[in-house]
């Protein structure tokens, strides 16, 4: 049983937009419905109006451009795990995507959703985080395009305005050797609520570590880098000492909480084990081993 | 708003409500296929395909589905025709309580249209959108194989009944040739794997006095498989009875309160409210909800709706509205005044002084000790412990902790209460003991059993939840209340609140070894928890006392057990009914001094295991139904340990290489045993009823009271009266527990069904049969000397035959007209042990301690098995269920007492794509007290997982872990603590 609400079924992002920008905090949009249903249910979520937005063509869709590619924030974890764009681009998002719930659950989560949900948990994130990813946000009078890194705030909090919706995700490609992975730890493999998830991405830069980015999911409020783990990798040769120290300062950016997953203790030491092996993983991938 | 879409190819136009679910809007609709187990999108009961893709349809808004096209299994087949993939899944065996079928059908049918050749992996990745709590998914696994091999054209081997030599389908000739493997049928090609299309179910000879059966030991098809697969109507909630109203129950939001006051006038007042009731509406009749045989065993701790609430999720209120809706927002109006008091959570607290009193009602029945919170102690013994752990050389004391596993039946508790028209209440309900809640609802209602008619449709799983009058009382008293039809069904939030589970509990073991790996005395003492109320915790402890202390033989055994209330939802009957419990101390510690002493510990175990012509010593001190000594008849125990031993490669234990993997240094492996070891019924206790009726053209109408919970009873009863009466499974028409028109049954529990009910129904055709041959012998003018049935016939000893039609037509019409037919019961005084031995195997990242198990194998000694491929279902689903409580499952609570895995994700039941290989080997023995020689099968499967993990753990890791579930945290711990 859902609490009663209006439906609105747009044919467009105009009309979207136009309905979302009543400026009613009441009107929210619905993609795959996977959190949001599963919050009216509950009661957790009683907005007055849903505006329908699956299948809004403008929403749908991968995009190749020059320098990135746009995935549609309506494109469902389903897409993204069949997509030969996203795999060359991203495989750490494809390797998030697989251990993403079940097919029946891909078939409707979105990513937009995945991202506007902004679950500490939420399986894009840390993937997207470390490949540089942005939001393209739309409202009615007004767009921008934001670091992803800058649109979590929070548990359950971004910035997104109650008249906006995510109209895509940009991934930028780059042309320098690189490779990323994603690791997710969960007391079952496609646990929607991971004890930890860590992301990485590496670029081979003069047989050293060039650019590396890595992200942390379920360990603290909100998806986030670690970027004093980043550093210090940034130019170096990759030892198994100084990954061991780069994984101890990604322990130390998380922030965990004591729950029914797991102590607060355990799920930091997880973050170091998870980063030392995909950092580890990347490296004899990359041949950038030096040990 | 109005909808269109095509539903089975038909346009259909719906009138939905905007805020309704597809899910809702096709029940309405008639789909009754659909069916829900959460309504949050973890269980995939509800899938549909939309245009093609299989989705949740308890999170789509019906609107969603504007202009699309959506399949349900009604569309796959019409009446007498069957679809492939259906087909497959009936020849399988890949039906349990058929509940998440359909939803499995459709998650095949998704994966075939793309992918003609799926792989093992494909299969298991399909099937990982729908949770099955039955089958342990390796039956629906292989169908999916079968049926891609029926589309592609392909032959597959023949599995079910239907004329199909023995030999061919199972190898089940008698001749030598142990426990072969039955060969495969290879698919594949084209780019396929070749997997077996065929249940990886071992059977060695089948070795019987009765020289040859024809409808016994062979996997005849589940006679309720055709109308599951094609997702009939058949469960309690697939009606839509006129005027039906729509009850919601209040729940404590407090461990413990007192209500100071209730106001329902403004929920009383809501438009489309019938009927609010609090504790100020029902009789106050004190009673005990676990369905178990008059006098229900004491406490009697629970009334209808009380003044008091005693754990987060405990009744408080009510009500019966027009629709679910209404209902839900009635309830918000009830205002609840709460006095709140202190709650205990901890069973080792809760006997302290000043801990609060749970039960200080004065009208309580048969509390031992209220104020402390002691709902039971429970002492045996035998021989002298003391004496003997003295002169022992070594004693070991260790304790054991296992958790409150919930049961998780797909499908919720469900029933509807309507009068009928001659004003008696019938009560339609998910339940294992339909004559039980008869009983039991009488007094608690005010009308007499005599007015009260239950039925059991099929049921979407229990495993003991539904052992349990839980619902049906609220129903009633609402249906009273009103005088329309009622249907209540819990959430999935008041399964984990507010129905049952296992009784968590500490089990200490102490036992005396020689040094030469005698075991002497083992003393057990065990702290149960009962949560608020103590239904089933007596016969629950005493359980874990006599299976903790029936394996190894010892001269000298102790039981001491303290049952404790706490503010926590009530334990009651799961699959195993203590066993678990016991069987995880007890085969704990055997591992542990077989390890300290450095004994094998497979050697150690077949040293020390009872074997036939033992008694049981420890059962004429504990029993449900009065001690009486139990002997060992038939034992497959050794030959158990062979096979496992040898399908899971015991001897790589020993080789220290096995232990590593190159590839993944962070992986250790290791391979963990228990003996498993249970009972068949409660013997002095336990009954069943059952009438078979001959009709005209030769058939039968079987009647019986037991309960068909998905595990096959009926199926099972079948075969066993259509080999006695010497005719096919489908000239059986089985009919199945409704109070009014079957015999008396206790219900489905205690593995009794096959060796009690099915006991009867072969008393019964064994009177029939009896009734056949007078009526030929009449016919042919002989005497029933040498008289036999076979093949539809009854032949004489000289060799004349006929048919059973003729006699049946002869004895309805011709001359001395009288109905065939007899009614008989059985009862067991003797309760023949089912043995067991399982193996695991596992994984254990040493970083993350997190535990992975990729195989499992059971061999179970069930006597005959009367059908191989429910038999081994039995045992592959059961293994799984226990290997949730072994490394994940668990009911979590805050310091408050607020339930927090209220979810199945939460909770972490394994999908398909995560469960390991499991296999099921069949070692017959033939058990002369049981009907064709069966013994139980149903809840051993339940005993050995949880200790053959936890040592196989050590085995790989040298960390002991004590404390079910092993979540990765605990070996994390364990593995810095050796360092
Ligand atoms: C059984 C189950 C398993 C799950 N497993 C996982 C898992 O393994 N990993 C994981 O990360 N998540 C998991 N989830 C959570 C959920 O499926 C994902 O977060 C999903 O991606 C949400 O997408 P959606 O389209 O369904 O979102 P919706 O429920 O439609 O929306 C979610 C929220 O986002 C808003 N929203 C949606 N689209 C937009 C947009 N374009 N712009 C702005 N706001 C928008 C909605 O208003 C709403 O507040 C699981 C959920 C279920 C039910
Ligand atoms: S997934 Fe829909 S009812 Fe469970
Ligand atoms: S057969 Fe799958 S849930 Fe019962």
């Amino acid at each position: 049983m859902l609490p009663e609400f209006d439906l609105v079924m747009p044919e467009n992002l105009q009309q979207a937009l136009e309905n979302l920008g009543q400026r009613n905090p009441g009107v929210v949009p619905v993609a795959g419905g996977t959190n949001l249903t599963v919050d009216m249910r509950s009661r957790r979520h009683t907005p007055a109006t849903l505006v329908n937005i699956e299948h809004i063509q403008e929403l749908t869709g991968i995009l190749q451009e020059d320098d990135r590619i746009e995935i549609g924030s309506c494109v469902t974890i389903a897409e993204i795990l069949k997509s030969p764009i996203i795999a060359a681009v991203a495989p750490a998002l494809i390797e998030a995507a697989r251990g993403f719930a079940n097919p029946l659950i891909r078939n409707r989560a979105t990513i937009g959703g995945n991202l506007a949900d902004a679950s500490p948990a939420a399986d894009t994130a840390p993937s997207l985080l470390v490949h540089n990813a942005q939001v393209e946000l739309w409202s009615k009078k007004n767009r921008r395009i934001l670091p992803l890194d800058e649109f979590f705030v929070g548990v359950r909090k971004t910035v997104l305005q109650p008249d906006e919706i995510i109209k895509s995700v940009h991934v930028p490609k780059t042309n320098r050797p690189s490779a990323s992975s994603f690791y997710k730890l969960g007391l079952r493999k496609a646990d929607a609520i991971s004890v930890a998830s860590v992301a990485v991405y590496l670029e081979k830069k003069n047989g050293a570590c060039g650019q590396v980015r890595i992200a942390m999911g379920s360990v603290a409020p909100k998806p986030l880098r670690a970027y004093a783990a980043e550093e210090l990798l940034t130019g170096k040769h990759l030892s198994l000492k100084l990954i061991e120290e780069a994984a101890k300062l990604a322990a130390e950016a998380s922030s965990p909480i004591s729950d029914i997953r797991g102590s607060a203790e355990y799920r930091r030491r997880m973050v170091f084990v998870l980063t030392r092996r995909l950092l580890t993983h990347l490296a004899e991938m990359m041949e950038l081993k030096d040990w | 708003m109005n909808i269109r879409f095509k539903l089975n190819g038909k346009e259909t136009e719906l009138q939905v409500k905007q805020d309704e679910s597809l899910l809702e809007a096709l029940r309405q609709a008639g789909a009754y296929s659909v069916k829900h187990g959460c309504e949050t999108g973890e269980c995939g009961a509800c899938s549909v395909l939309l245009d093609g893709k299989l989705v949740p349809t308890c999170i789509l808004l019906a609107p969603q589905a504007d202009g699309h096209e959506i399949e349900t299994v009604e569309g796959l087949s019409e009446v007498n025709t069957i679809h492939p993939i259906q087909k497959a899944f009936t020849e399988n065996g890949a039906i349990q309580c058929g509940y998440c079928t359909p939803a499995m059908i459709l998650a095949t049918k998704a994966l075939l249209n793309k992918e003609k050749y799926p792989t093992l992996e494909d299969a298991r990745e399909a099937l990982s959108s729908t949770i099955c709590r039955c089958t342990g998914y390796v039956k629906p696994v292989e169908a999916i194989l079968r049926a891609a091999a029926m589309l592609r054209g392909e032959e597959v081997a023949p599995i079910g009944g239907g004329g199909i030599p023995l030999e061919l389908a199972f190898g089940l000739t008698g001749e030598s040739d142990l426990g072969r493997d039955i060969p495969d049928v290879k698919s594949g090609g084209g780019g396929g794997t070749s997997v077996s299309v065929r249940p990886t179910v071992k059977v060695a000879p089948w070795v019987s006095p009765e020289a040859h059966t024809d409808v016994v030991g062979r996997p005849e098809i589940k006679v309720d498989a055709v109308k599951l697969v094609k997702g009939k109507p058949a469960f309690t909630d697939d009606i839509n009875l006129p005027g039906m109203l729509y009850a919601a129950m209040l729940t404590s939001p407090h461990a413990h309160a007192r209500i100071r006051n209730i106001d329902v006038s403004k929920a009383r007042a809501f438009p489309g409210v019938h009927a609010v009731l609090t504790y100020k509406d029902v009789p106050r009749v004190m009673y005990a909800s676990g369905g178990q045989s008059w006098p229900n065993p004491k406490p009697w701790d629970q009334v209808s709706l009380d003044s008091k609430v005693r754990y987060v999720g405990d009744r408080v209120a009510v009500l019966a509205a027009e629709t679910p809706e209404i209902a839900r927002e009635a309830l918000k109006l009830i205002e609840v005044d709460y006095e709140v008091l202190p709650a205990v959570l901890d069973p080792r607290e809760a006997g302290k002084p000043g801990a609060p009193v749970i039960h200080d009602e004065p009208d309580a029945i048969g509390i031992p000790d209220a104020q402390r919170n002691l709902v039971n102690t429970i002492d045996a013994a035998v021989g002298d412990v003391e004496k003997t752990l003295a002169e022992c050389d070594y004693v070991f004391e260790r304790t054991y902790y296992t958790p409150k596993q919930q049961q998780v039946h797909i499908e919720p508790h469900v029933c509807i209460t309507y009068w009928d028209e001659d004003e008696r209440l019938v009560v339609r309900t998910s339940t294992q003991v339909p004559f039980h809640v008869r009983r039991m609802l009488s007094p608690l209602i005010g009308l007499p059993v005599k007015r009260i008619r239950v039925i059991k449709p099929r049921i979407g799983g229990g495993f003991g939840g539904k052992q349990e009058m839980l619902i049906e009382d609220l129903a009633a008293h609402l249906t009273l209340a009103t005088n329309r039809p009622v249907r209540f069904e819990y959430t999935r939030e008041q399964e984990f609140t507010s129905a049952r589970s296992r009784h968590p509990m500490y089990i200490t073991f102490k036992a005396g070894v020689m040094k030469d790996g005698v075991l002497r005395a083992l003393d057990m003492k065990v702290i149960s928890d009962t949560g608020a109320f103590g239904q089933h915790s007596m016969t629950v402890a005493s359980v874990s006392g006599l299976r903790g202390l029936s394996t190894y033989r010892c001269e000298a055994l102790r039981f001491h057990a303290e049952i404790y209330y706490t503010n926590k939802t009530p334990a009651g009957a799961f699959r195993g009914y203590g066993a678990p419990q016991g069987m995880f101390g007890l085969e704990s510690i055997v591992d542990e001094i077989a390890h300290e002493l450095g004994f094998d510990p497979l050697e150690f175990r077949r040293k020390n295991a009872v074997r036939v012509g033992d008694p049981i010593p420890i059962s004429t001190a504990l029993g449900e139904g009065g001690a009486i000594e139990q002997v060992v008849l038939s034992c497959g125990l050794e030959e158990c340990f062979d096979k496992a031993a040898a399908a899971i490669q015991w001897e790589r234990r020993y080789d220290p290489k096995w232990h590593v993997d190159p590839e993944r240094p962070h992986i250790r492996r290791g391979l963990g045993v228990a003996t498993c070891m249970h009972g068949t019924a409660i013997p002095g206790l336990d009954m069943g009823g059952a009438s078979v009726k001959m009709n005209d053209d030769g058939s039968f109408n079987v009647l019986v009271g037991a309960t068909d919970l998905g595990t096959g009873s009926d199926t099972v009863i079948a075969q066993i009266v259509a080999e006695t009466l010497g005719c096919a499974l489908e000239d059986v028409i089985i009919y199945s527990s409704d109070t009014d028109m079957t015999p008396f049954d206790v219900g489905a529990y205690a593995s009794s069904t096959t060796f009690i009910s099915g006991g009867s129904a072969k008393k019964a055709a064994e009177e029939v049969r009896r009734q056949i041959m007078e009526r030929a012998a009449l016919m042919l003018k002989t005497t029933t000397e040498g008289m036999y049935l076979r093949n539809r016939h009854v032949y004489t000893a000289d060799g004349r035959a006929v048919s059973l039609q003729d006699v049946a037509l002869h004895s309805l019409h011709t001359e001395d007209q009288r109905q065939i037919m007899a009614t008989a019961s059985h009862m067991s005084n003797y309760a023949p042990p089912p043995f067991g031995a399982q193996f695991v195997e596992v994984e254990v990242d040493m970083e993350t301690g997190m535990v992975r198990v990729p195989r499992m194998v059971m061999a179970v000694d069930c006597g005959t098995a009367i059908n191989p491929v429910t038999a081994s279902g039995q045992i592959e689903g059961g293994q799984l269920q226990a290997l949730g409580m072994a490394i994940s499952e668990s009911v979590m609570y805050d310091q408050q007492g607020k339930v927090l895995t209220t979810r199945i994700g939460e909770y972490r039941i394994f999908e398909a794509d995560e469960a390991p290989d499991i296999m099921a080997i069949l070692v017959p023995t033939y058990e002369p007290s049981g009907p064709y020689g069966a013994k139980a099968v149903a809840e051993i499967p339940m005993d050995g997982v949880g200790p053959a993990v936890a040592n196989a753990v050590f085995d790989a890791t040298g960390v002991r872990v004590r404390e079910l579930p092993i979540l990765p945290e605990k070996v994390w711990k364990g593995l810095k603590e050796l360092k």
